[in-house]
């Protein structure tokens, strides 16, 4: 985890301006779920996890950082709460391992309070393909993706079985980011 | 905004957008919860602004926390530019965030903030419908207790709702609505499209572009994500219509400055009591209008 610690290393997720730029690549995301959108240039491979970290959290939420992915010096910068998966807002994991979590769902009410989960993949738009429909999507979209563990899918049409509570899902890799809010749909061709 | 106030910008140092970065981070967070749960109303903090709550606040803090350098804004209220309403708000941003333009034409807009309408021209992708919303809930009308709306909602539970359109064709013979017509949102959660009039609630419906509704007063943040489903209440025999603009003889009104025959038009009352007609939207009605001479010039 040298990204955060490095004093080369690549401070603009931590710009307003950059966070606008970030923040409306992933509301874009969100609005066209399965569209991939390329993070702005210079982002290196942490770099681009910690531009959209930053851009999301504070001290108001809580995170579940599951494979130690944000080092000491990144916690500190993004002053957010520490917290265990089944109660956080945020989580983030690696998409190579199945998910082993019960994350927030909301509840019928309140469905805003089920978790984001950040999902760290190899590589968005090379290997097994997705099919997806939902709104944001004309007809059907396919999303290319490898280092997503098959349990995943499986783990989230779990979570999201009872709308309006579920999980939305962002899936970023080196310097490009998706999302798969919980009103996708998910037909599997074999994802790798 | 009072004329003789002026934003002290570089004492008090304000950020880029008024807003500070927690403020702004939280009403992000708020718009992807609002897309992902498409029509459910979002809670968020919202912040006392330099304007009256009802003048547009939840509107402005979506535009405040959405534009960004290179954006190009265009605020309309009643579908004019040159309101009092989208004058100082577009001022207000033209303040508060250097580097962003400001447009009139539609086509030119990447941010649409707009009170009471959606421009007549058709979104695209790469744009984005901020709308100001006074009364959030639908359901106010037939449930007082928020604790309750909410669950109705959750449920999808509308029954009273169609109960109120009910007694209206028993009464009337025909939905009394004219603006804020319920509408529902990818089969579940039902809206107030905020004043928009009914000619305008079918634009919601697999619109290309995303729809923001910001309500500053109530709180609360929802959307209408582009390619969903969105249907107004109606009933198999009493279906949805939009508002008719024919005349006595059955003729379509045009635009008296235009001549426009497909837009929508806004009655306007002369001195000697003689109805008139006129585009609500003023940047279609100032491009039909150019379209026009254009076309004399190209025949004569």
């Amino acid at each position: 985890m040298p990204e955060l610690q490095t004093p080369a290393a690549d401070t603009q997720g931590w710009m307003p301006l950059t966070q606008q730029r970030v923040f409306r690549q992933l509301m874009n995301a969100f609005a066209y779920p399965g569209r991939i959108e390329p993070l702005c240039p210079g982002a290196d491979a942490q770099g681009a996890l910690t531009r959209i970290l930053a851009t999301l959290l504070d001290g108001e939420v809580s995170l579940a950082d599951l494979d130690a992915q944000v080092s000491p010096l990144g916690w500190a910068r993004l002053e957010v709460r520490r917290d265990v998966p089944e109660r956080s807002n945020f989580v983030l994991a690696r998409g190579d391992r199945a998910p082993d979590f019960q994350p927030r769902l909301g509840t019928l009410e309140s469905p805003e309070g089920g978790a984001t989960v950040l999902v760290r993949v190899g590589a968005l738009g090379r290997g097994g393909e997705l099919r997806l429909s939902g709104p944001g999507i004309r007809g059907e979209r396919r999303m290319a993706v490898t280092g997503l563990d098959p349990a995943w899918i499986e783990a989230r049409s779990q979570w999201n079985g009872a709308f309006p509570m579920g999980v939305d899902l962002i899936l970023v890799d080196d310097r490009q980011l998706a999302a798969l809010p919980r009103t996708t749909r998910i037909h599997t061709e074999g994802a790798r | 905004m009072n004329p003789g106030y002026e934003l002290p910008l570089d004492e008090a140092a304000y950020s880029f957008g008024f807003l500070d970065e927690y403020a702004k981070r939280e009403v992000r967070r708020a718009i992807l919860k609002a897309v992902s749960i498409p029509g459910y109303q979002t809670p968020y903090a919202s912040r006392e602004m330099p304007m009256g709550r009802g003048f547009g606040t939840g509107g402005l803090q979506l535009t405040l926390s959405l534009i960004g350098p290179g954006d190009t804004l265009k605020v309309i209220d009643q579908g004019s530019d040159d309101s009092v309403n989208a004058v100082n708000l577009r001022h207000f941003v033209e303040l508060t965030c250097p580097g962003v333009d400001t447009a009139e034409r539609t086509a030119e807009a990447t941010l649409i903030q707009s009170r009471h309408r959606i421009p007549e021209a058709p979104l695209t992708e790469e744009q984005l419908l901020v709308l100001q919303v006074p009364y959030p809930d639908p359901l106010v009308v037939v449930e007082p207790s928020e604790g309750k709306r909410k669950i109705m909602h959750g449920e999808g539970d509308y029954s009273r709702l169609l109960t109120k359109l009910y007694e209206d064709i028993v009464q009337f013979d025909e939905i009394t609505i004219s603006h804020r017509y319920p509408t529902r949102i990818n089969g579940h959660y039902v809206i107030d499209p905020s004043p928009i009039p009914r000619y305008d609630v079918p634009r919601l419906h697999q619109s290309r572009a995303l729809i923001l509704f910001g309500a500053g007063r109530e709180k609360r943040i929802y959307a209408v994500p582009p390619y969903t489903v969105a249907e107004p209440l109606a009933f198999e025999d009493v279906p949805f219509r939009t508002e008719d603009f024919r005349e006595e003889h059955g003729n379509r009104r045009a635009c008296a400055r235009c001549g426009a025959k497909d837009s929508f038009l806004d009655e306007i009352i002369l001195d000697g009591g003689e109805k008139t007609y006129q585009c609500s939207d003023s940047d279609y009605c100032n491009q039909q209008l150019a379209m026009r001479s254009a076309a004399v010039e190209a025949s004569a």
